[in-house]
């Protein structure tokens, strides 16, 4: 899960593996705000997968490589 | 997860915080009035069920997501502290997590180009960089630390 500059630096990293998936840095911000925001009041309690998922889709992130399972 | 693992999980994620480091179990145990063997029992658990990962060889904290316990290629200026994230993903994570902004730093895996990012209100100031997640996301517990 990294940062490129480009699509050209992905594909040269990638080397001839299967390419995974590719999104925006702002993007990535919305996802990572959305998942990791009420990980420290101690009230937290575990995501289902279920809910883990509705993250995932409402970000318009529901192709096949998002599928938790 | 029960009552006892989620508090034992949310004072170590505090002492993440407190200490800007992973905390030790001596350390949880003595602020939690456990014993060592139970915190390292409690995070075994946690371990199971994704709620932190340990370092199979020491049983020591590995990652507690999304603050890592060991140097990574991410490091994240965030609310007075200097933190290492599991990934790009978990570099913001910490700014999410701690509700702060932040200044990202890292280089491209390709070029080996530093990239800088600063993160307002949620908001990265550079929107021309990618995000490549290499694993599937139904693989993503198979070897976390891979992915």
């Amino acid at each position: 899960m990294n940062l490129f500059r480009s699509e050209e630096h992905i594909e040269r990293w990638l080397g001839g593996r299967e390419p995974g998936a590719t999104i925006s840095v702002g993007k990535l911000s919305e996802l990572a705000h959305a998942w990791w925001s009420d990980r420290l009041p101690p009230v937290w309690q575990p995501r289902t997968r279920e809910l883990n998922q509705v993250v995932l889709d409402r970000l318009g992130l529901d192709e096949p490589f998002w599928q938790l399972a | 997860m029960d009552e006892h693992d989620l508090s034992l999980r949310s004072v170590t994620y505090s002492l993440f915080v407190k200490l800007g480091r992973a905390p030790t179990a001596s350390e949880v145990a003595g602020s939690e009035g456990l014993t060592e063997v139970e915190v390292a029992s409690g995070w075994q658990r946690l371990h199971e069920q994704h709620a932190l990962v340990l370092n199979p060889a020491t049983a020591e904290i590995r990652m507690a997501n999304p603050f890592s316990a060991v140097p990574t290629a991410y490091r994240v200026q965030a609310d007075g502290r200097w933190w290492y994230a599991n990934c790009a993903w978990d570099a913001f994570g910490i700014c999410a997590a701690l509700h702060v902004d932040g200044r990202i730093e890292t280089s491209c895996p390709d070029c080996g180009e530093a990239l800088t990012l600063e993160v307002r209100d949620e908001q990265p100031d550079d929107e021309s960089l990618l995000f490549h997640c290499l694993v599937p996301a139904a693989r993503w517990w198979d070897d976390i630390v891979f992915t």
